[in-house]
This record gives structure tokens, sequence and C-alpha cells, in this order.
């Protein structure tokens, strides 16, 4: 974690011979507690009977697992198709909400602040509860998938707003003066360093959008929340069951986050240097 | 040197502009002719910057009319995007796009403005990229490069397009001093083939050696004007004389 270290060694300069020693005993008495804190946990759980074979014997069983997987698969499934309507509807509004076009721009921005602003449960409700009365009634899978894609396209419709404002506005001058029209400056100068500089906090994003499809059993959809509790009413494990599905949400979000550290140093091309501009 | 045409081709009538509080631009008046080489100069905060930012409408102004070639600037849209298509202009900051090479920085204008086949304007880039001395970086960004080169890019860049006249917004100050010359030359031989040019610029060498004429701005307003060399050694108003003073020595 090569951007921890460099973050460090901005934020703080180098310890000396007192804070090291500091640091040290610090780091000892951390690992003591840590150390007891498992040990404690792990009591507890004996305690408790929750190490009772019983409780843990079933992962020996393919079916289990079978049965685990085409929930992770359904969660997958939702996360990403939510996170590219997510993609493509929040990129539209913060085209729309950056056009000179006043109308259009105030829509969007109500839009935007309206989807980053309703939790997705209330969301999830909507197309759940209130639209099927209308007539409309749409398969489990879109009844989680819509909502949470509408609730993500706010949030990133302001990290591809940041994006765009962090292009220096002496790209955008350099163009007009050019004599390239706003959409075209759009096209081929802002959003091509915009999209750029968002990709981290893009794929972060994500994460987000994967926590966000745990509601899915309010709509009866298969995914992996939803066939966990299925499997703790059956074999009577809270515990040991919602440890492992905690274990496999973990898994998808670290490898979310690795994907995200990836492609951030891939995009690492040096940018120009700016020279603070100050007109007048 | 002075201009034998008498052809205006750039043309500001009592332009106001205010930011705020602060009266940027009072009552300008200019013009300047054909193959002209008009240098501005005056203290920080005189707005030269601002007066030559209004030419191509970078900056609006709230009174007062700017014409160039003898009609009123477009307010907006494709006529104002044609215009500015037909000003060259140099940032003091560069600003070469930083995701393209150094060759899509000089091409862009002509493909996407222009419309011209990429091929085309690939050799002429090429060309220019030569005439200022940086074509063995055509395919660097711009990043990779020394900011002497970068400068050079962005006239080329600006020459791609053919401009009519071509406005320069203190294109020396954000460099190392080692790089000013490079950058200098050009502009001179530019200024020799008889390009229209308005620069803003603390060179006073610059001023003395190239320009037909330099306006001298304080406090928004256009202070005096005068040929380079009357304007150096025998400054009219005590603005002018303070000014001169100032960086005399350096």
């Amino acid at each position: 974690m090569s951007a921890n270290v460099s973050m460090r060694d901005a934020l703080y300069e180098a310890p000396g011979p007192k804070t090291q020693r500091l640091v040290r005993i610090g780091t000892a008495i951390s690992v003591v507690l840590l150390v007891a804190f498992v040990a404690f946990v792990l009591r507890q759980f004996y305690v408790n009977d929750q190490l009772n074979p019983k409780y843990w014997s079933f992962f020996l069983r393919w079916t289990t697992w079978r049965f685990l997987l085409r929930g992770f698969l359904g969660t997958i499934k939702v996360a990403i198709t939510a996170g590219i309507i997510a993609m493509a509807l929040g990129l539209l509004l913060m085209l729309g909400r950056i056009s000179p076009n006043r109308a259009l721009s105030a829509i969007c921005h109500v839009v935007t602040d309206l989807f980053r602003s309703l939790p997705s449960l209330l969301l999830i409700y909507f197309f759940f509860l209130v639209i099927p009365k209308y007539g409309l009634r749409m398969p489990a899978f879109w009844m989680i998938t819509v909502p949470v894609a509408l609730a993500a396209s706010g949030v990133l419709a302001e990290v591809f707003r940041a994006g765009v404002n962090a292009v220096p506005k002496g790209q955008v001058e350099a163009a007009m003066a050019l004599g390239m029209t706003h959409g075209k400056i759009t096209r081929k100068i802002v959003l091509p360093q915009a999209l750029k500089i968002v990709i981290p906090s893009l794929v972060s994003q994500l994460v987000v959008v994967v926590k966000d499809t745990t509601v899915a059993y309010v709509v009866s959809y298969p995914d992996l929340m939803q066939n966990a509790r299925v499997l703790i009413s059956n074999y009577d494990a809270l515990v040991s069951m919602y440890f492992v599905v905690a274990l496999l949400y973990i898994a998808v979000n670290y490898a979310t986050n690795q994907f995200s550290i990836y492609l951030a140093h891939r995009s690492d091309t040096p940018v120009i240097s700016r020279v603070d501009e100050n007109p007048v | 040197m002075p201009i034998q045409t008498a052809e205006p081709i750039i043309q500001m009538r009592h332009v106001d502009k205010h930011y705020g509080q602060l009266h940027v631009l009072q009552d300008i008046n200019l013009e300047v002719q054909k193959g002209e080489v008009v240098v501005l100069i005056g203290p920080s905060g005189s707005g030269k910057s601002t007066l030559c930012r209004t030419i191509n409408r970078l900056e609006t102004i709230d009174s007062g009319e700017i014409l160039f070639e003898g009609k009123p600037l477009p307010q907006e849209g494709k006529e104002l995007a044609a215009l500015r298509a037909e000003i060259g202009m140099v940032f003091q900051s560069f600003n070469l796009f930083a995701h393209k090479t150094i060759l899509d920085n000089v091409t862009m204008g002509p493909v996407e403005v222009l419309h011209r086949n990429r091929k085309e304007a690939e050799a002429e880039a090429m060309e220019l990229l030569a005439r200022v001395g940086v074509e063995a970086q055509a395919h660097k960004v711009p990043a990779q490069l020394s900011g002497g080169q970068q400068q050079r890019v962005a006239i080329a860049r600006s020459l791609a397009m053919h401009p009519k006249a071509m406005l320069f917004d203190e294109p020396t100050s954000a460099l190392d001093p080692e790089m000013i010359n490079e950058v200098l030359d050009v502009m001179v031989e530019l200024a020799q083939e008889g390009m229209t040019m308005v620069v803003v610029t603390h060179e006073m060498n610059f001023a003395r050696r190239v320009s037909n004429r330099v306006v001298f701005m304080a406090d928004g307003q256009i202070v005096e004007q005068n040929t380079p060399d009357e304007f150096f050694d025998h400054p009219q108003s005590a603005r002018a004389k303070d000014f001169l003073d100032s960086i005399k020595g350096h």
C-alpha cells in the first residue's frame, strides 16, 4: 500500500528516537489488547456453545455452499447491473446539470439531489409497494436493481461533477480560444480528463451499491443475504452463518477496492504542471 | 517601425467592466491596425490581462463595444466560437491539453474546428513544431516537456488555426529565466512576418525591440500610449515614470 505510506510521509515528519520508543510501546499495548479481545470473543462463543459442531458441520455439505453461492451470484448480478445503470444515469444527470440550458440544468440538479437524499430502502418500497398498485409489476430482480441504481446515480452524478470541476479552468479556456463549442469541449477535453480523475472514487462507490443490495430480502429476491436467512432458519445457526456471509461480502468489496487501486495506478499518467492562474 | 496601412482589425470603444466593486476596465478606447504589434504594460492589477481577454470574449464586458474586422464580437454560440477560431491565444500557464500528445494538441483545432483532414493537419502540425523547435517531442504528453517547450507548442497550436491576430497573455511570466528567450525568439519571428499581435508582458526589451506601440495601463485605464522609443525615453505621465523607475536596474 504505497499510497498509505506516502500519505503518512506527507502528513507527519520522520519520527525521532523518543517518538520511535513511544510508537513501540503503543504497538505492544495494541497487540496485547487485540489478543485479549479475540480470546474474549472465542471464550464467549465457547461459553454460549456457539463452537458446537452442529452450528458449523453443515458447511461441510456441498448443498449449503451451492445455495449460498446461488445467492452470491444473485448479489453480483444485481450489483453489476445496478452499477452500470447508475454510472450511465449519473453521467447523464451530471452532463445535464453542467449544460448551459438553464431549465435542463435545474431539472438535473433537483433529480440528482432527490436520488442522493432518499434512502434506497424508501425507493425500494416505492417500487415494491406503490408502483404495482398502478399496474406495473416488475420481476423481483428489477424491483431491487432499479431503486439501488437510482439511489447510486445521484451520488455518482456528484462524483462525476467533482471530476469535471477538478479539470483546470485553463483547459476549457484554451479549447474555447481555439473555437470549440461547449459540446465538443465537454466531449474532447473535459470528460476524458474528469473520468480519469474520478475512477478510484467511482469504483469505491460500487462498494456502496453492493452493500445496498442486501435489502433485496424486502422484495424476496434470492441474493446472498436472503439465502443466508433461509439457511439460518433451516439450521438454527445465526452466528456461524452471518460470520461466513460477512466474510463473503468482505471478499467482494476487498476485490473491488483492489481493482480501484489497480485502475488508479494504471491511469497515473503525469498531468500538466499547473501554474497558478490569476488573471487581471 | 511605423505601420503603413491604416486598417483597424481590433477596435475597442468606451469599454467598461467591473468585478463587483472593482472597476477593472474604465472607458477603454484602443485600435489595433493590421500587422501591428501592440504591447500592454503596467503594474499588476492594472487590467491589462483582462483587456487582452475581452478581445476574444473570454471576459465579457459591461458596456461599450469591441469590433473585430469592423464587426461587433458575437455574444455566444457558434458565431462566437467561429470568431475565436480566427484569433490565436497564448496563455501564461500554457494550457496545453494534458491528456493529449503534443501532436494532437496542435491538430485539435484544425481537425475538430476547421474539419481539416487529419493526415494533412498532422503534416502541417509537424512543420509548425519544427518551426518552433520541438518536433522531436511530438509524441510526448505536455507534462514531459519543459515550460519553454510547452509554451512554444502552445504558439504552434494557435498558428495551426491560421489566425488573423494573436493575443499573448503574459506568455513568459510562468517560465524559468533561462527559458524566456526561446519563447520570445518565436514571438519576434512572428512579429517580423507581419502577424497582428497584442502582447501583455513584463519583458521591456521585447517591447522596445519588437513592438510598434506601447500601451501603458494603470488602475483599469489606458494612461498613455506611444512608440516604444518615445514611451521608454520620454514617458509623459507620472504613473508611467514611477512604473519605469520601479523596474529599472533589474
